[in-house]
């Protein structure tokens, strides 16, 4: 039956009367604007189908001639149809359902899609020929600036604004049995017969919907699809991700699937983990190469049959039908049954070909070899077909070229165990041949997966003990009936045309590449960017082999491929991203510092109050009163057994064998070449219990330097190091008066100046948290407690603090103005005083460093500094002018000009009021008094004398000892 | 006598908080400041971080690990006559946490001490009640959420109910315990408790498409 075209809709001149395999929703119009004008569609169209529905046949302009394309394909793979929608570029418009309310625009067209003027490159040639990006635009390359701002607004590419908002992207991990890339019918049975032996089958299809080529065959083919997709909907053990596509397959069947099709995220990254991976991507028409093949209105026959059939559109009005093989043919009968008009059948098999084709936006007219020409606005290829072996080749596959067939084949024989090939991209016959092979190779697939399976679980510690053992799985493989390959004729080109369509190359680029030497086909292809498109090779890799194969003289298996490597599809960057995934620490007292505007400072994953409005006036408050500051990031590692002794004299340069119940120790550690790697106290709680502390940001690296010390060196040591960081709230209550506030809220311990002096612990109850453990240190040179209580009461004891010293002027402090006052007392921070090369004693520890002791970590090379002498010192300085505070990092130099040293930190001192510093210095510098010169970032050379003392204010230490 | 008791001592009252912020309304539970919100979502997610966390070190196979009733790798409730409504969690090699009802940390830990002393074997007893945060993920689409943030295979023949592991959750450091309830499938997940506001955020975002939902402290909670 002849079903004309029935004009529908307003704009729908070439939509047909209904279509008994149609994925449109006839109920529904929805609307769309196309270059600025409004279009009409129905729900499951894409955005090229409901243009051309609406007559539309040009759609892009090619990347380097602007040459007018359309329609090629009608799938994802389109190259004339990459259009801008909305704020995205490059869209798949072939592929894109079209959505209400969509702008769709083309890319790169000016002023317009029907009248671009960059088309004049086409007459350009010479400045774009064959390898132009190694030929043109090179020299003089003083101009190489005007060049690119030219090229840049060629660009082939549509427009990101940079206002665009953020998608919401996000990933999935997945672990089925069975991974089956590709929803046709193979697929299809590959996973129902998987499932149906216990697989958990993840199933995945390019397209919106199930059924692959069957969706578009007659009503047998429907009959079948249905009956698969049905039993595949039944099977509880498969999931279905249609409009997903797997992009990349790595060791172990480590697969990347891009999900499309979800609501509310733009893209999914699903990383799937399968035990068997089963291919079945189908096979892939190729374009047939020939003078005049980019014109509007020349697709392949399954383009064809996918308009007519899935869209219920006319392709045009007469068409003439290049076929070499029964889908050819089939198109043809579809296309009488839609109404248009064969001129002419050209039956490859019997060795007529097209030469030619001819037209001004679009096909006009065609040539046969036979010198015939037909005027025709259609021009259908079935020339045959590319097999997509991209994931077979990523598992280390390579498939072989057999000219019977013309095509690439699979070779199961150099084919991973995980991985099997099943439909097309294995072989032909009939839909119950491919069924059944597919059946066997799901089959296949579920047992390999399942004494995968089997070997895996069977170490895994999270199953029950005691659980019943897993049934040894079937040991024999499931028979694997061959598939036929059909005889096809080798068909890729009778003249030169258009080879690579995504980035014009033509079969002219080729040859000249060849002629110029470029002999091997990876060559060629990096030459003349030929596959390098957004096709990926899809569409032209085969014929552009075949091309390069005839001018080498050579044969197309001797010729080889180029390499597939993922991505098999393009993907997005913010899929690759994912959410963002950055986890930040919090301290109890958080809620507190933001009600009180404290201005966060983001150290490592901790958000922490930098200060509260004035730094200098929270340190000169400190010094003359009482302040508190929240120091939860202060690493805390709980440390049990009758060897912590021994552990710490390993790790620590200072001795650790007499440390009293009660008493705190400064130490520090350094790695295994002497270079300082943490400082803290620890604290002795009772005989075999201790409380380490490291720095904030050492905290993670000192508890994995414990452990590695104790479970490769010394495992028959007896400690157990627990990290506590956050299991403690910890307050430093500094100042003359934190006695006296601390006071007021403690019981049970007597924090008299005799009772609890300085570089004590006490456990105690503060504000009525138990529990409580009380370090008399002072990083800040003043009398202060390190509070350290069970976190969840720390916003408690910090409120109650404050409201108890309120008549004691107590204030909260950030990390500036403690910062500002370990400056002062000139205590040095590692990290920021030192840095990767900075031994011990360059960091003025010779004092700490006992190298009287039997063993240390990093003693040899400790000693050795000791001995050779001559080495960098940290030092503390004034500036001349202390008005200048050079900044961190500034350069102390020689009267020669040479770096002699640097400084590490400098701050302007509210109470001294001056400039003041540390830093290091050259051995020769480190004298007290000598002069030296600081250059500043922006040139100048400032004055600056060492001193005596890293301290500035209180270096005898009487402030802290109170 | 309850942490919490015994340390409200004066004309303040002690207050102990999670660090995940709790949707009103905030209802006090053994000194604790904890969501008296309801859902019946047919997935939640609610914060346990009040619930007694008492850590173990000992052998990885001896006695201890016997008189506990859970090997790595897995989580037994009542393992152990003596810990009767705890749940035992294998959370490492040689490494075990147990959770215990609101307000028990201190009888715990004199039970485990006591198995400690008892096995004759070195271990340590440490209670991070106050170091961990701990939250608990309800409904069977709890395992897809979870599959959007953490790679390890959730499926019943790799994880079934009881499993116990420690893995990357949204890029953090998490351990978590398969621990269904009422035949509903459900996940414990705790980690440091300086992360818990960001965990409880992070699998919020991921539960969206579920349809997530908080549902406050329900005693006793394990």
């Amino acid at each position: 039956m002849t079903q004309g075209s029935t004009a529908t809709a307003t704009g729908a001149a070439m939509r047909l009367g209904p279509q008994p395999g149609e994925v449109i929703d006839r109920n529904r119009t929805i609307e769309f604007r196309w270059n600025g004008r409004a279009y009409q569609a129905h729900p499951g169209d894409t955005i090229i189908s409901a243009l051309a529905a609406a007559g539309e046949r040009v759609f892009s302009r090619s990347y380097k001639y602007h040459r007018p394309r359309g329609l090629l394909t009608a799938d994802f793979l389109d190259p004339g149809c990459q259009l801008q929608v909305g704020d995205e570029p490059n869209v798949r418009a072939a592929h894109r359902l079209v959505e209400a309310g969509m702008d769709v625009r083309s890319q790169n067209t000016w002023p317009s899609l029907k009248f671009d003027v960059k088309a004049v490159n086409g007459l350009a040639g010479r400045f774009l020929a064959t390898g132009f990006y190694y030929k043109t635009f090179i020299k003089p390359e003083r101009l190489w600036p005007a060049y690119e701002r030219v090229l840049r607004k060629f660009v082939h590419a549509g427009e990101v604004s940079p206002d665009t908002e953020h998608g919401y992207y996000d990933k999935r991990y997945a672990h089925p049995d069975v991974l089956v890339t590709g929803g046709g019918p193979a697929g299809m049975a590959a996973a129902v017969a998987a499932a149906r032996a216990g697989a958990r089958v993840l199933l995945v299809e390019e397209e919106h919907h199930l059924g692959g080529h069957l969706r578009w065959g007659d009503d047998t083919a429907r009959a079948v699809r249905a009956e698969l997709a049905e039993q595949v909907r039944s099977e509880p053990g498969i999931e279905v991700l249609t409009d997903s596509v797997v992009v990349g397959r790595y060791d172990d069947n480590w697969i990347g699937v891009m999900q499309r099709n979800l609501p509310h995220v733009v893209e999914r990254l699903v990383k799937v983990r399968a035990k068997s991976l089963v291919v079945a991507p189908g096979l892939v028409e190729r374009p047939y190469v020939f003078t005049g093949n980019d014109l509007p209105g020349v697709m392949l026959s399954t383009a064809a049959r996918r308009l007519i059939n899935l869209y219920a559109v006319k392709p045009g009005e007469r068409a003439v039908v290049l076929s070499a093989n029964p889908e050819g043919d089939a198109a043809v009968a579809d296309l009488q049954r839609a109404g248009v008009e064969i001129a002419a059948v050209a039956d490859a098999r019997r060795g007529q070909r097209v030469v030619r084709a001819r037209g001004r936006g679009g096909v006009q007219s065609v040539e046969l070899a036979d010198g015939s020409r037909i005027d025709c606005d259609l021009l259908v290829t079935a020339v045959g077909w590319t097999a997509p072996t991209s994931l077979l080749n990523m598992a280390g596959a390579r498939p072989v070229y057999r000219p019977e067939v013309a095509r690439f084949v699979p070779d199961p024989a150099h084919t991973p165990d995980g991985v099997l090939a099943v439909g097309g991209i294995a072989g032909d016959g009939t839909l119950d041949q491919l069924r059944e092979h597919a059946d066997a190779v799901g089959r296949e697939a579920a047992r390999r997966a399942a004494q995968l399976a089997h070997r895996l679980h069977g170490a895994l510690p999270t199953r029950p003990r005691d659980a019943a053992p897993q049934p040894a799985p079937v040991t024999d493989p499931v028979p694997i009936p061959e598939l036929p390959l059909a005889e096809h004729p080798e068909l890729f080109f009778s003249t030169h045309g258009f080879v690579d369509f995504s980035e014009d190359v033509s079969s002219k680029d080729l040859v000249t590449a060849v002629k110029e030497g470029y002999d091997s086909v990876e060559l060629v292809k990096r030459y003349t960017t030929a596959t390098m498109g957004p096709a990926q090779g899809k569409l032209e890799t085969v014929n552009t082999v075949a091309i390069v194969a005839a001018a080498t003289g050579r044969s197309i298996a001797e010729t080889g491929t180029t390499t597939w490597r993922p991505m098999y599809a393009p993907v997005t960057l913010g899929a690759l991203a994912g959410r963002s995934f950055e986890p930040i620490r919090h301290s109890p007292m958080q809620p507190w510092h933001e009600r009180h505007g404290a201005t966060p400072l983001v150290a490592g994953q901790w958000i922490r109050p930098e200060h509260y409005g004035d730094p200098a006036a929270e340190v000169r408050t400190v010094r003359s009163g009482v302040g508190i500051i929240d120091v939860t990031p202060i690493g805390k590692l709980d440390l049990r057994g009758p060897d912590v002794a021994k552990l710490l004299n390993l790790l620590y340069v200072n001795k650790w064998s007499k440390l009293d119940i009660g008493r705190v120790r400064y130490g520090v550690m350094c790695a295994d070449d002497g270079v300082v790697l943490d400082d803290g106290v620890t604290g002795r709680l009772g005989d075999d219990h201790y409380l380490m502390s490291t720095t904030s940001s050492g905290a993670a690296t000192v508890w994995e330097w414990v452990e590695n010390w104790l479970q490769t060196e010394h495992p028959d040591w007896q400690v157990h190091v627990t990290p506590v960081t956050t299991a403690y709230a910890s307050i430093n209550v500094a100042g003359p008066r934190s006695r006296e506030l601390l006071g007021r809220l403690t019981e049970g311990v007597d924090l008299r100046p005799e009772a609890f002096g300085y570089m004590n612990v006490r456990t105690g109850t503060v504000a009525g948290v138990q529990d409580c453990v009380l370090w008399r240190i002072g990083f800040t040179g003043e009398l202060s407690y390190e509070i350290h209580l069970p976190a969840s009461y720390g916003l408690h004891v910090w409120e109650r603090l404050i409201e108890t010293g309120a008549d004691l002027g107590v204030v909260p402090f950030g990390v500036e103005a403690q910062r500002i006052l370990r400056l002062e007392k000139g205590h040095f921070i590692v990290g920021q005083d030192t840095d990767g090369l900075t031994q011990g004693y360059t960091a003025g520890l010779g004092s700490l460093i006992k190298l009287d002791k039997a063993d240390f970590v990093g003693k040899p090379e400790l000693a050795w500094q000791a001995e050779r002498g001559g080495y960098p010192q940290l030092v503390g300085l004034l500036p001349v002018d202390g008005d200048v505070v050079p900044p961190e990092a500034s350069q102390i130099i020689t009267g020669g000009g040479h770096i002699a040293g640097r400084i590490t930190s400098s701050r302007m001192s509210p109470t001294l009021g001056r400039a003041i510093c540390l830093g290091q210095v050259d051995s020769g510098l480190a004298e007290a008094g000598t002069r030296v010169t600081v250059r500043l970032p922006d040139g100048r050379d400032v004055e600056a004398v060492i001193t005596a003392h890293h301290a500035q204010v209180d270096p005898e230490g009487e402030r802290q000892r109170v | 006598m309850s942490d919490a008791d015994r340390s409200a001592d004066g004309p303040t009252v002690t207050i102990a908080r999670s660090p995940i912020a709790a949707p009103e309304p905030l209802v006090p539970h053994r000194g604790w400041e904890v969501s008296g919100r309801r859902s019946a979502a047919a997935l939640t997610i609610t914060d346990l971080t009040p619930l007694a966390k008492v850590a173990v070190r000992a052998p990885m196979d001896g006695a201890v690990q016997r008189a506990l009733g859970a090997p790595f790798g897995r989580a037994a409730r009542d393992g152990a006559p003596a810990l009767d409504g705890t749940l035992v969690v294998g959370s490492g090699p040689g490494e075990w946490l147990v959770l215990a009802p609101v307000g028990t940390a201190g009888e715990v830990r004199e039970q485990l001490a006591g198995i400690v002393t008892e096995a004759g074997e070195f271990g340590t007893v440490v209670d991070l009640t106050h170091g961990r945060a701990l939250l608990r993920l309800r409904g069977e689409a709890s395992a897809d959420l979870l599959a959007k943030v953490c790679a390890v295979d959730l499926s019943d023949a790799v994880t079934p109910d009881g499993a116990a592991f420690r893995s990357s959750v949204a890029n953090l450091v998490t351990d978590v315990v398969r621990d269904d309830a009422g035949g509903v499938r459900s996940y414990l997940l705790h980690c440091e408790r300086s992360s818990g506001q960001y965990l409880a955020a992070a699998l919020l975002d991921a539960g969206a498409e579920f349809g997530i939902d908080v549902d406050g402290f329900r005693d006793p909670g394990i």
